[in-house]
């Protein structure tokens, strides 16, 4: 990872801060200087021309596989190659003019006038024309090239709903958006960040549902961030979250265009990086970890089922080896008497007190996990045959574990996967290790302990100064209809109390979705 | 400062919890869970021989992989004068630590019974770990250790086995029910005596501690719930078999499902009725001094068998098997009340409810409320109902001509 706020880079590349060099009037000069200030890079592709008229020279340059090369061929090129500048641009200046309002009939171009904005531009897939004998030159937009198409979402996959997902460029994710909601009121600002990197980032809201404050505070926020480079969305969630310490994420996010959607329809800000597919989204509440965009398309009923289903699993997840250890150690007397012989009778030949039996299962898992995500697919079913089969079945027979153990923490280990947010599943994960330590340690007593601090923990958890909880803690009754269980949509009538915008009651958009105004 | 006084904060913490910690965590492999206790006096010493059945787990499991010769339970028994005494005391012959929170039983020899229990069940309610809800037996005929000792077949464990015998016959034949240590606490401090089962061993009581006589299909030895300890005054004074103490649960109200064999015209005792509901209402009061216990029973049967002809689809021959199944039931519950008469015991927790409808009354009888009961009248009225007679109504018997 590249340094963050470096006082003196070496890598830093000339930018406002220092003087830059003109663009001389001797084309070849100009040349020599720009193919040296990128290092001689062999992607910097330059073609000079005579025009026709054989008394101008031209040189047309761009940075191999960030531009679209039919772009550059039919309207940059071939614009330079037209019969009227014979006798239309006898001389630098007034090619410049011809090219400038006649020839370019591409989208977007503008004047440079000074080297470093020449490299800018090169760097960001534009092309540039510069001419002899003339100190400044047009840089037109072709950026294109080569990106990944849009595909099926592979880390928030769902049964029912789009299949379209975000992809590494900004400008496709936006478009991903729009096509949703398709209102003048979805207002998308865009700001560069990173010294080195120059990542476009955008922030993104409906204009009316959202609240200003909110947005005011994300502004200053990304202002203040003074970093060489930012790589990922994950960059700015670090960034900007206002809990560091916490183990709880307050920034969601996602890869799915529907997901970024309903959560502007909610009143919330989303912010694009470039070049990743995951969006960030704010202001995140707790809840929203644990809620998918399919809740809203699935009948209410199924989902309201699945939603209590998923905090069950939430808890075992959090609580199961904590409580089958606090049981077992501490508290035999609330196990049923047929049972607790079975377990007696399991622990009899293992050598370890349960907590090291929890763990070095627990451990286990997590190693098949990391190892199956980093393996190249073709091997991670090797992985998951041998650390499924071998390993537990192999333990219990070696005597290392109890069976009663592995199906604890098999269990657990599948109930942290039905969190459908990756990061609030890690978290928990680790949470699990704490509680599990302080279960061996003072029982349920531990647990009860360690559950209220966490309670009171997340009580405390601001995302952008709305409470993480809500609307669970502050309370808020009207809000109650999505939460643990999802109330049928024509009765979802109201918006969020902590995320209206007061300013704007009622809102100035037009709902597309009918009667769905919250989602 | 304030970074200096948080770490040590933190150091204080972490401390108070390293050295405190993990005290009362006992692993499972380091317990022996003790299923059932057994208490017997000393003969003429002061004192308790306190048995235990100790579970062992990897014989008596039903996982895989736990098939051991070992007999699935272990018996330690200990002499002292306290029964924690001779808990510690056992520690001598058991190499791991008594864990008493899954009693189910606590079994009471007769001799001990007969001198007396109340002294014995202080250490039920002061303990964290003994259990208020195990159930109470006293032995019949034996110590209570030759029963604690007793294999069974079935239930792998032993006590767990007498339990479910004590729940199963209360449940469907109703001589019998669960009578809890708390139970048995109430009864000695309540105004009115108490009962408590009885269990007894038919066959060889050696024969019965060796897993070989597990091997048969017909046990040399087994274990036999049988009839009622009448407690007076914390002291076994005597049993109630058969109906008599049939005949108790009733007056209890503490009849769930029975079997009541009533005469048909042309034979005695041949149709079987069984009454599945059963609901009792006592009155207690005072008339001319003398207790008199109004007492209603009204229950629901269903015919399940006849060895003669009757014509069930005659209502009349309905309501004369009801008078049957009235008369039967009166007859148990008379039995049952002349018996604990004679002994001038309640045990039908008449004075408790004396006390409890009309307490001025119960202070003028209270001083003697044995020789009182004794004297009390019974008044006795049962309804009995037949709900059906099972999937056919005339039997395919011919009727006699």
């Amino acid at each position: 990872m590249p340094k963050q706020q470096s006082q003196s880079n070496p890598g830093e590349i000339s930018s406002s801060s220092q003087e830059s060099p003109p663009i001389f009037t001797d084309l070849e000069d100009t040349l020599k200087q720009i193919h040296e200030r990128l290092g001689n890079s062999p992607d910097l592709n330059v073609r000079k021309y005579e025009t026709l008229n054989h008394e101008n020279h031209v040189a047309v340059m761009y940075i191999n596989g960030l531009v679209d090369k039919e772009l550059v061929d039919e309207y940059v090129t071939h614009a330079l190659s037209f019969e009227e500048i014979r006798e239309e641009a006898p001389s630098a200046a007034d090619l410049f003019i011809f090219a400038k309002e006649k020839a370019l009939s591409i989208g977007k171009e503008k004047v440079v006038e000074d080297q470093n904005s020449v490299l800018e531009a090169l760097l960001s897939g534009d092309t540039i024309i510069l001419f002899d004998k003339l100190d400044k030159g047009i840089s037109v937009t072709t950026s294109g090239g080569e990106g990944r198409s849009v595909t099926e979402a592979t880390t928030q996959v769902n049964i029912r709903g789009p299949k379209d997902s975000f992809t590494e460029s900004l400008g496709t994710n936006i478009a991903l958006v729009r096509k949703r909601i398709k209102n003048p009121n979805l207002w998308i600002e865009t700001l560069t960040m990173g010294s080195v990197t120059k990542t476009d980032v955008s922030i993104a809201h409906i204009h009316g549902l959202a609240k200003e404050e909110t947005l005011q505070q994300i502004r200053k926020k990304l202002a203040d961030i003074h970093v060489d480079s930012i790589l990922e969305s994950g960059y700015i969630e670090q960034l900007i979250e206002e809990n560091n310490y916490s183990p709880f994420p307050t920034l969601y996010n996602t890869e799915r265009p529907d997901s970024v959607a309903g959560n502007l329809l909610e009143g919330r800000i989303a912010i694009f990086v470039d070049g990743t597919p995951f969006v960030l989204i704010l202001p995140a509440t707790f809840f929203m970890f644990f809620h998918t965009v399919e809740d809203y398309y699935q009948r209410y009923d199924i989902t309201s089922v699945i939603r209590v289903l998923r905090f069950i699993c939430l808890l075992v997840s959090l609580f199961g080896p904590a409580i089958f250890v606090a049981a077992l150690n501490f508290h035999q007397e609330m196990i049923p008497t047929p049972l607790l012989i079975n377990f007696a009778s399991q622990r009899e030949g293992v050598p370890f007190p349960v907590v090291i039996e929890v763990l070095l299962l627990e451990v286990t898992f997590e190693i098949i996990r990391e190892a199956g995500i980093r393996m190249p697919s073709q091997i991670g079913q090797t992985v998951s045959i041998i650390g499924g089969l071998v390993l537990g079945q192999a333990a219990v027979q070696a005597g290392i574990v109890s069976p009663a153990m592995v199906i604890v923490v098999s269990l657990t280990g599948i109930s942290s996967f039905a969190t459908p947010a990756f990061n609030m599943a890690l978290s928990i994960r680790i949470l699990r290790f704490v509680i599990t330590f302080v279960a061996a340690y003072i029982g349920l007593y531990g647990i009860a302990i360690v559950g209220l601090i966490l309670v009171a923990h997340l009580c405390s958890l601001r995302s952008m100064g709305v409470p993480y909880m809500s609307p669970v803690a502050p309370f808020a009754p009207g809000d109650q209809k999505d939460i643990f269980l999802r109330a049928p949509l024509h009765f979802m009538k109201t918006r969020r109390r902590l995320l209206k915008n007061d300013k704007a009651p009622g809102a100035t958009v037009q709902n597309s979705q009918g009667s769905r105004h919250e989602k | 400062m304030k970074s200096r006084l948080a770490l040590l904060l933190a150091v204080c913490i972490s401390c108070s919890l390293v050295l405190s910690g993990c005290w009362n965590s006992r692993e499972l492999n380091e317990l022996a869970i003790v299923s059932g206790i057994g208490i017997d006096s000393l003969d003429g010493k002061p004192g308790y021989r306190v048995t235990f059945q100790i579970i062992n787990p990897s014989s008596s499991s039903q996982t895989m992989g736990s098939t051991s010769n070992q007999p699935p339970i272990v018996i330690v028994s200990a002499t002292d004068r306290t029964i924690f005494g001779a808990l510690r005391k056992a520690s001598r012959r058991a190499t791991r630590q008594l864990f008493f929170a899954h009693t189910q039983l606590v079994i009471i020899g007769e001799s001990l019974a007969r001198t007396g229990v109340t002294s014995i069940f202080d250490i039920f309610e002061r303990s964290h770990e003994l259990r208020l809800n195990s159930a109470v037996l006293v032995s019949k005929d034996t110590d209570a250790a030759s029963v604690l000792k007793l294999l069974t077949t079935l239930e792998t464990l032993p006590s767990m086995g007498l339990l479910k015998k004590m729940q199963n016959t209360s449940q469907v034949w109703g001589e019998n029910r669960r009578v809890t240590v708390f139970e048995v606490i109430n009864g000695i401090t309540g105004a009115s005596d108490f009962t408590i089962n009885g269990v007894q061993i038919v066959g060889d009581v050696v024969e019965g501690q060796k897993k070989s006589s597990l091997e048969q299909s017909d046990p040399m030895v087994g274990s036999l719930m049988s009839g009622l300890g009448v407690f007076k005054e914390g002291q076994l004074i005597g049993w109630l078999n058969g109906p008599e103490s049939r005949g108790t649960q009733w007056m209890l109200n503490k009849l769930n499902e029975t079997n009541v064999n009533v005469d048909s015209p042309d034979t005695e005792e041949d149709i079987a009725v069984n009454i599945f509901y059963s609901k009792t209402r006592v009155k207690v009061e005072l008339q001319d001094g003398k207790p008199v216990f109004h007492v209603h029973i009204a229950e629901e049967g269903i015919i399940n068998e006849t060895g003669g002809f009757v014509d069930l689809s005659k209502e009349k021959e309905l309501e004369a098997l009801e008078q049957g199944i009235e008369q039967k039931t009166a007859d148990e519950v008379r039995q049952a009340f002349e018996a604990a008469q004679k002994m001038k015991t309640d045990i039908f927790n008449l004075g408790n409810e004396l006390k409890r409808i009309h307490p001025d009354q119960w202070e003028k009888v209270k001083q003697d409320w044995s020789s009182a009961f004794a004297e009390g009248e019974l008044d006795l009225r049962v309804e009995a109902f037949i709900r059906s007679t099972g999937m056919r109504l005339k039997p395919y018997i011919p009727a006699k001509k």
